[in-house]
């Protein structure tokens, strides 16, 4: 709750910036690390309500990016559809199986949840890879040229650029308004003891799923956002592990339950990324991705709460009382 | 009659931790559990509360059959407990503590920090409303449990060792919350290992030693059974708990 | 004929599976902790004895041992860096840490060894047997036994030696064993060796007959958490039998339905345990 009043005068500054950004940095360059950006701060926002909020680790969430990303284009490759009327057919399909995983794990303690994630979006993947409907290993692919707003293909950036930083936008309202309600609360307190939440009468599992739910929805509106954009799709780019590995680490790393904690954290690493990638010659040689294990430990070890926690800690208190009238 | 447990019982395996266990509370009355460690009495409390399933026997709160009802319906019912080892949401701060308790039976937010407030007040949190939970000692823990447990408007309080391990001036407060609490017109069943506060608060208790019932009535009576003084009181008075 | 080779190869495989995964399953009944990076210690294990036959020439006995032995020391340093320092933190640190240990663990082996699959040189074990009119592999023949015979002995180590019976009171109850005197870090460090140590010879005992690169620690991993959710949370003896299912399954499956379809088949079957019987088919209500 103080977070989102201590930060609330930066909101404006940063909604400024976000708005602006792909007017400045006007070069492809930029505007795809822009759009990039966005991406990341949707699907580990989306992460967040889930894992941070409710604190049942998913290391499995590209099973609804996956979803979301392969609906789009499975209906435009098969029956010509628009990929737009995609995106609530795999909302759809992601929140079906938020609930088949949901209903058995969270009757168990939360490591149950982690490995049934896991497992799942495994299976998916190594079953994609081998279903000819889906393109089996070689993927599916969009309309080959920009068709318009009617189904979000766009030539340039830039539409692409606005529309996901709207999605990002109505994604943290509904977190700011989860916290500020029943349903905030109840996940706060089953993250810190299932048992007491249990005993005051917050029905546990119920409300687990219910967060699952409304994560695999947003996860999947991220996976449907980025096959429609790069118009491509194959089992690695949807469903592979590198995916949740990168949500994980967005919103663990600004601050795992926290409101803007994703965005921080999608800030600092997809530049990072791309600094990497340019550095060590693409994701090619795994270097990133020893970076990105590294701080996954090291935020583990050191830092649990993430940076918003460590700001908490050692910003200096005379900063911290000015602000938090 | 508010509740009735009637011939409870409760195995581990072979291990039978309580063995035919009857209780019958009255609305308004305060009653203590007391005996020996590893005697039943935290596992027959547990059962109380539906944390722990009994392996036989029934228990009826307000004519509903609860036996094997979740713990979240025993909240909605009105039995509110406590934990020995306080488990407050340890992140969260006190007000917030409180409101997750609250919202059981006040769904919108503003209505449910309105009453948390109030309840923060009566049990004297004030002054830490604000503060994190992790940043109370343990009297600030366990009035915050006491507390979280108030707030969602129970008829029946269990309070499992809420008053262990305070100095003498906080056990005297804690005692008047309670009695407090109970002047409010919730009935209370406590365990406790403190005779003074068994002495002081409750007018009727139960001893429990090796998963049975062995005495129960007045304190001043009980203490004086030859049974508890061998089972219960040859062991050593104690004053502070290790877990049972 | 053919498939009861397949059925005894797949045997054999399992029981390597259920040598790494009562490692995994120790840590789970000792701490009640899941480790995410079991799957690339049994990967690391692999490169080791690579590593020692290229420049070491070392067969199948020194290569097998000093597998052991270093990722016995990797697990005790692991223990000692990392999970004491998180393992009574929150759900998160716990999960993360050894999540994002498994990611540093297989990129660095990427980054050392390249994504090629690769496998080990002629070994001494090589050359086939005739088993009752089934000719199997030598080399699968002696290391499934082998894992069979250290899988029982770490049961019995856990059950009928003082070590053992230390190991189970810091898991049964941390502050009793400390009062006996039992120093719960110290043990707890020494599980963590064990089980890296028994996912390590696994990786070496597979690296004689199996190619392998820096991805298969993933699918390891995941079949050790099949295997333990099948045999039940914290029972070697459950390992066991689960790991030999498991190996059973996965080679009758690629035989009827394709090779590519085992894991599929094995993951499904997790998920089906998830759904039908959580604490797992030899495990207890």
């Amino acid at each position: 709750m103080t977070t989102s009043k201590t930060f609330q005068p930066n909101i404006l500054v940063l909604a400024a910036c976000l708005l602006i950004y792909p007017l400045v940095f006007s070069d492809a360059f930029y505007r795809d690390i822009g759009v990039t950006f966005l991406l990341a701060a949707i699907s580990a926002s989306a992460w967040n309500i889930v894992g941070g909020y409710a604190g049942q680790v998913s290391v499995g969430h590209s099973m609804f990016y996956g979803i979301g990303a392969y609906a789009p284009l499975l209906f435009y490759q098969h029956f010509g559809w628009p990929p737009i009327a995609g995106i609530p057919i795999g909302i759809a399909s992601s929140i079906a199986l938020a609930v088949l995983i949901g209903a058995p794990t969270f009757r168990l303690t939360g490591h149950y949840f982690s490995m049934a994630t896991i497992a799942v979006a495994e299976l998916i993947r190594i079953f994609t890879g081998t279903w000819d409907f889906a393109g089996a290993a070689i993927g599916l692919q969009g309309p080959a040229v920009a068709r318009g707003w009617w189904d979000l293909t766009f030539r340039g950036e830039l539409p692409y650029y606005y529309i996901f930083l709207g999605v990002l936008a109505v994604l943290l309202y509904i977190t700011y308004a989860v916290e500020q309600r029943r349903f905030g609360y109840y996940l706060r307190a089953i993250k810190a003891g299932e048992r007491a939440a249990r005993s005051l009468g917050v029905p546990v599992r119920k409300t687990k799923i219910e967060a699952l739910m409304l994560s695999a929805t947003f996860t999947s509106i991220a996976g449907s956002l980025y096959s429609i954009k790069t118009g491509f799709i194959d089992p690695e780019s949807g469903f592979g592990i590198l995916i949740s590995v990168q949500m994980v680490i967005i919103a663990a790393l600004g601050g795992a339950g926290t409101l803007f904690g994703p965005l921080v954290g999608a800030l600092i690493l997809i530049p990072l990324q791309t600094a990497t990638n340019t550095w060590f010659g693409g994701s090619g040689s795994g270097l990133t991705y020893i970076l990105y294990g590294g701080i996954i430990v090291l935020i583990a070890r050191f830092e649990p709460g993430g940076l918003f926690e460590l700001w908490d800690r050692i910003a200096p208190a005379r900063w911290k009382r000015s602000h938090a009238a | 009659m508010l509740l009735e447990a009637q011939n409870v019982s409760k195995a581990f395996g072979d291990f039978h931790a309580v063995s035919g266990a009857d209780l019958s509370v009255d609305e308004g009355d305060i009653i203590g559990l007391i005996g020996p460690n590893g005697a039943g009495k935290s596992t027959f409390f547990n059962c109380l509360a539906g944390d722990t399933m009994p392996s036989g026997g029934r228990i009826t709160f307000a004519a509903h059959d609860v036996t094997t009802a979740s713990p979240e319906a025993h909240a909605r019912l009105g039995i509110g407990r406590t934990f020995q080892v306080p488990a407050t949401f340890e992140d969260m701060t006190v007000l917030d503590n409180v409101m997750v308790g609250a919202f059981l039976r006040h769904a919108h937010r503003k209505d449910a920090r309105e009453y948390a407030r109030g309840i923060v007040e009566l049990t004297g949190l004030n002054p830490v409303a604000h503060s994190r939970a992790r940043s109370l000692g343990t009297p600030g823990r366990k009035r915050l449990e006491i507390a979280r447990v108030l707030a969602t408007n129970p008829r029946l309080m269990l309070l499992d060792e809420s008053l262990a391990g305070l100095t003498p001036t906080e056990l005297q407060e804690a005692i008047r919350l309670v009695r407090r609490i109970h002047e409010m017109g919730v009935t209370i069943v406590i365990v406790e290992h403190i005779m003074e506060v068994i002495m002081t608060l409750t007018r009727r208790v139960l001893v429990f030693n090796q998963g049975h019932v062995i005495a129960s009535g007045r304190p001043e009576d009980v203490v004086r059974d030859e049974t508890v003084i061998t089972a219960y009181l040859g062991h050593g008075p104690r004053r502070h708990r290790s877990g049972t | 004929m053919l498939l009861l080779q397949v059925i005894v190869g797949g045997l054999l495989l399992g029981a390597i599976y259920a040598l790494f995964s009562s490692g995994l399953t120790l840590i789970w009944g000792m701490m009640n902790f899941i480790n995410f990076a079991h799957g690339e210690f049994v990967m690391l294990g692999m490169y080791v004895a690579l590593l020692v036959v290229v420049w070491l020439s070392g067969g199948p006995a020194v290569f097998g041992f000093a597998a052991a032995v270093a990722l016995f020391v990797l697990g005790v340093i692991i223990y000692a860096g990392l999970i004491r320092h998180v393992m009574r933190g929150p759900m998160l640190a716990q999960i993360l840490s050894t999540f994002g240990l498994a990611l540093l663990l297989r990129y660095t082996a990427f980054f050392i060894f390249s994504a090629n699959f690769v496998s080990l040189p002629q070994t001494s074990l090589s050359g086939t047997v005739d088993v009752g009119g089934i000719l199997m592999p030598l080399a699968q023949l002696v290391s499934g036994v082998l894992a069979i015979v250290l899988t029982v002995g770490l049961h019995f180590m856990l059950t009928h030696t003082t070590i053992g019976s230390k190991l189970l009171a810091v898991s049964e109850d941390r502050s009793a064993a400390m009062l006996m005197g039992i120093r719960p870090n110290r043990m707890q460090a020494l599980a963590w060796g064990l089980s890296a140590g028994a996912g390590g010879i696994a990786g070496a005992l597979m690296a004689i007959s199996y190619p392998w690169s820096p991805s298969v620690g993933e699918t390891f991993g995941l079949t050790a958490f099949v295997v333990v959710a099948l045999g039940g949370f914290g029972s070697v003896p459950g390992a066991l039998y689960a790991g030999l299912i498991v190996g059973l399954i996965q080679a009758v499956s690629a035989y009827w339905l394709g090779p590519i379809y085992k894991d599929i088949v094995v993951y499904a079957l997790f998920v089906a345990l998830l759904w039908l019987r959580p604490q797992g088919l030899m495990g207890k209500a």
